[in-house]
C-alpha cells in the first residue's frame, strides 16, 4: 500500500504531465480487472481498452476518441503483471501523439504488438514457471508442519515481486514511453527465471525429502528406506515429460499404494493368526 | 448444512474469479483456498490437509495463453466442504474421509475445465456487443460489457463447485462403508504420495535441463542432514 | 540438425512456446521463419530478449530460414522451427525444407476467417495451403500445448464446413 502511494506520488521535475495522479491510480485499478472479460478471439483485447479509457478521456473528445478507442479493443495478450508496463508505456506515446510532441508516423499499435508476446513469454516463465513453485514449496514446509500460517506466508512471498512489478514498472512504463523495453532488456529476466525455477528445484526436492522423513519417523521405520522414494519419483517425473496426465498418474499411484495397503494387511493378519495358532 | 454449503459456494465465488478474471494475487490456489473454506467452516486444520495435497498437483500445468488448465481452486475448495461436512455427519476426523473426498472431487475437477473453456467462448460474444456500442458512440456501454465478462468467470466457478459438491454428496455416503477399512490400511501413505505426485510432474515438464538430477541432489542433501541432525 | 518441431504460431515465440514445447521437445535452439519480424529489428531484439541467453534464438526471413536450416550451421541442435503464418509454411516447403509434421497452435481471428477450435481460425486460402501439406506427406495436427490432446486437423474441418 505504501510502496504504490510512494510510488504514485513520484512526477518527473519538468515534464508535464496530462493524466493526472488521480487517473493513473484509476487506471491501476482497472488493471486488476484486465482478464473479466477474457475470451479466445481477442484475449485481453477488451479488458486493455476497458484500462487505457479513462486515459484516453483525458487526451482525445468526440470522434477522436471513438477512434482511438476502436483501435484499442482489438486482439491483445500480454501477462498480467507485465501489463501494466505495456499500459503506462501506451499512455506516455498516446499522450505524445495527442500533443503532437511525437512523430505521427509512430504508430502506437505497433509498439503494443511488438512487446505484447516477448513480455508474455517473460512472465509466463518468471512468475508462473519460477516464483509460483518457488512460493509454494516455501509455504508447504510450513503447512507439512500444520502451522496454519502457511497460506499467509504463501501469499507474501509469492506476491512481493508481482506487486513490484504491476506498480513500480507501471510508473516506469508511462515516464519512459518506448524506452520502457529497456528497461526489460536489461534485466535478462528469462535468465533470471531459469535462476528461480533451480531455486524451486532445490526447495521442492528438501520439502520431498522433509515429508518423506517425518513420515518414516512418525511411523517408526528405518529412515534410509526414504531414499527409495527418489525411484518411483524419478519414474513419475519420465512418465509425466512424455506428456501424461496428472489425472492418470495419481490414479495409478493411488491405486498402487492402496492395493499394497491391502495386501500387507492380509499379510499381517495371516501371520497374526497363524502364531494365534501356534 | 446449508450455511457450511453457502460458504463454500462464496469462497469458490472469491478464488474461483482470482483464477483469471481479476487480482490474481493466488488466493486461487489451493493452499490458500482450501485453509481458507476451512477457517470458515470451523475446521481450518482439514483444509489445510487438502490444500497441501491439491497445490502441488496442477501446479506444473501453467495458464499461458489460451491454455486452461485444470480448476485445482474448485477441487480444493469443494472436498474442504464434503470432508467437513461429511465428517460431522459420520462422525469421523480422520484422514480416510479427507483422501475419500479428495479422490472423489480430482476427476470431477475436469468438468472445471470445460467450464472455465465454456465461459471463455461466451465472453466472444462481447465483442460484438463493444464494437456496435463503439459504433453507436456509447463509450459508456462499451466499458460496461467488459464487466459483464465477470458473470460468465463467475457461473463457471461456481458451476463447478456445485458439480463436485453435488457429485461428491451423491457418491461419498454410498462408498464409506465399504471404503473406510481397506483405506485406513494406506491412507497415511496415499497422503504423503499425492504432493509427491505432484511434485514428479513438475519436474517432468518444468523447462530446466537436468532438472531431475538437481532434483535428486538436493533430496539426498537433506535427507543426509536430516538423518544427522 | 534435427526438426523436432515445426509450429504454426502467429504470436511466434511465447510462453505456450518457451514453457511448455521446449522442455517437452527438449529444443535448444529456435528459428523463427516470419519475413514481418525480420525486416523489423527492435521488434526482433524484443524476441530475442525473452528467451533465456543458454537458448540460440535466428530469426529471419521465411527464405533466409530455409537456407540456414539447410546448411550445416545448426548441426547440433534441435530445433524449433515456428511459423507464422499457413503461407509460411508452404513456402518453406516449395524452396526445399523437409519436415514430417506440423503443429497448429494459434493461429488469430480475422475477417473472414472461421473457427476451427479454441485458438485456430483459418479462411479457405489457408485450408488449401494445409491440403497442400497433407498431400505432401506432411502429419498436421492441432495442439495447443503437449497437455492438450493431439487432434488430426481433418477432424476438425467439419465443424468448418457445418459453420459456413
Amino acid at each position: 500500500m505504501c510502496l504504490f502511494l510512494y510510488v504514485f506520488s513520484i512526477d518527473v521535475a519538468g515534464v508535464e504531465m496530462i493524466i493526472s495522479r488521480k487517473t493513473r491510480l484509476h487506471i491501476w485499478f482497472r488493471l486488476l480487472l484486465l482478464q473479466a472479460s477474457w475470451n479466445f478471439e481477442r484475449l485481453q483485447g477488451i479488458g486493455f481498452f476497458y484500462v487505457l479509457l479513462p486515459g484516453l478521456r483525458k487526451l482525445y473528445s468526440k470522434e477522436k476518441l471513438l477512434e482511438v478507442s476502436r483501435k484499442y479493443t482489438g486482439y491483445f495478450n500480454t501477462h498480467v503483471y507485465l501489463a501494466p508496463m505495456v499500459a503506462g508505456a501506451v499512455l506516455k506515446l498516446e499522450e505524445d501523439q495527442a500533443s503532437g510532441v511525437a512523430d505521427p508516423t509512430v504508430e502506437v499499435d505497433d509498439f503494443k504488438e511488438m512487446v505484447a508476446a516477448p513480455y508474455a513469454a517473460i512472465g509466463d516463465a518468471l512468475f508462473w514457471g519460477g516464483l509460483r513453485p518457488l512460493a509454494a514449496g516455501v509455504a508447504l514446509f510450513f503447512a507439512v508442519k500444520g502451522i496454519l500460517w502457511a497460506p499467509l506466508i504463501f501469499i507474501l512471498i509469492y506476491n512481493l515481486v508481482p506487486t513490484w512489478f504491476r506498480t513500480v514498472f507501471f510508473v516506469r512504463g508511462y515516464r519512459q514511453g518506448m524506452e520502457s523495453v529497456e528497461l526489460i532488456q536489461k534485466h535478462r529476466l528469462p535468465d533470471w527465471a531459469i535462476h528461480t525455477k533451480e531455486t524451486a528445484i532445490v526447495v521442492l526436492g528438501g520439502l520431498s525429502a522433509f515429508m518423506v522423513f517425518t513420515q518414516l519417523t512418525q511411523h517408526q521405520l528405518p529412515s534410509w528406506l526414504g531414499l527409495l522414494t527418489l525411484i518411483p519419483m524419478v519414474m513419475l517425473g519420465l512418465v509425466a515429460r512424455k506428456g501424461l496426465s496428472t489425472l492418470f498418474l495419481v490414479f495409478i499411484t493411488v491405486s498402487c499404494i492402496f492395493l499394497i495397503g491391502l495386501f500387507w494387511a492380509d499379510v499381517v493378519y495371516l501371520f497374526t493368526s497363524w502364531g494365534a495358532r501356534e | 448444512m446449508a450455511i457450511n454449503l453457502a460458504f463454500g459456494a462464496l469462497i469458490s465465488l472469491i478464488c474461483g474469479l482470482d483464477r483469471v478474471a481479476i487480482l490474481q494475487i493466488m488466493i486461487s490456489r489451493p493452499i490458500v483456498a482450501a485453509p481458507l473454506t476451512g477457517l470458515l467452516l470451523g475446521e481450518p486444520l482439514v483444509g489445510l490437509q487438502i490444500g497441501v495435497m491439491v497445490e502441488l498437483l496442477w501446479l506444473a500445468r501453467l495458464p499461458v495463453g489460451a491454455a486452461v488448465p485444470p480448476d485445482d481452486t474448485q477441487v480444493a475448495i469443494a472436498s474442504s466442504v464434503l470432508a467437513i461436512v461429511l465428517g460431522q455427519r459420520f462422525n469421523t476426523s480422520g484422514i480416510e474421509l479427507l483422501l475419500l473426498c479428495l479422490l472423489i472431487a480430482i476427476p470431477l475437477g475436469k468438468v472445471g475445465q470445460y467450464f472455465d473453456h465454456y465461459a471463455r467462448q461466451y465472453n466472444v460474444r462481447l465483442i460484438r456487443y463493444v464494437d456496435s456500442a463503439l459504433d453507436r458512440s456509447s463509450l459508456l456501454v462499451a466499458e460496461l460489457q467488459h464487466l459483464r465478462g465477470l458473470t460468465s468467470f463467475s457461473l463457471a466457478a461456481i458451476g463447478t463447485y456445485a458439480v463436485i459438491l453435488s457429485g461428491g454428496l451423491l457418491i461419498i455416503p454410498f462408498l464409506w462403508p465399504f471404503l473406510q477399512q481397506p483405506l485406513s490400511y494406506s491412507s497415511a501413505w496415499i497422503q504423503l504420495s499425492l504432493p509427491l505426485v505432484g511434485i514428479a510432474v513438475i519436474l517432468g515438464t518444468i523447462n530446466v535441463s537436468r532438472a531431475i538430477t538437481l532434483f535428486c541432489a538436493s533430496f539426498c542433501m537433506s535427507f543426509l542432514l536430516m538423518w544427522l541432525v | 540438425m534435427s526438426l523436432v518441431l515445426t509450429r504454426i504460431d502467429n504470436r511466434l515465440i511465447h510462453g505456450q512456446v518457451l514453457e511448455a514445447w521446449v522442455p517437452f521437445v527438449k529444443a535448444d535452439c529456435i528459428v523463427v521463419a516470419n519475413d514481418d519480424i525480420a525486416a523489423k529489428p527492435l521488434k526482433k531484439l524484443m524476441m530475442k530478449a525473452s528467451v533465456p541467453s543458454r537458448m540460440r534464438v535466428e530469426i529471419g526471413t521465411v527464405a533466409e530460414s530455409v537456407a540456414l536450416l539447410k546448411s550445416n550451421q545448426l548441426d547440433r541442435c534441435k530445433v524449433l522451427l515456428l511459423f507464422g503464418t499457413t503461407s509460411d509454411a508452404v513456402r518453406a516447403y516449395r524452396e526445399g525444407l523437409a519436415f514430417n509434421q506440423l503443429n497448429l497452435g494459434n493461429l488469430q481471428a480475422n475477417k473472414g476467417k472461421a473457427r476451427l477450435s479454441c485458438t485456430l481460425f483459418l479462411d479457405p486460402t489457408d485450408l488449401d495451403d494445409l491440403e497442400l501439406l497433407d498431400q505432401a506427406g506432411i502429419r498436421i495436427t492441432s495442439r495447443c500445448i503437449p497437455a492438450d490432446s493431439e487432434r488430426f486437423w481433418r477432424k476438425l474441418i467439419p465443424v468448418y464446413k457445418g459453420r459456413v
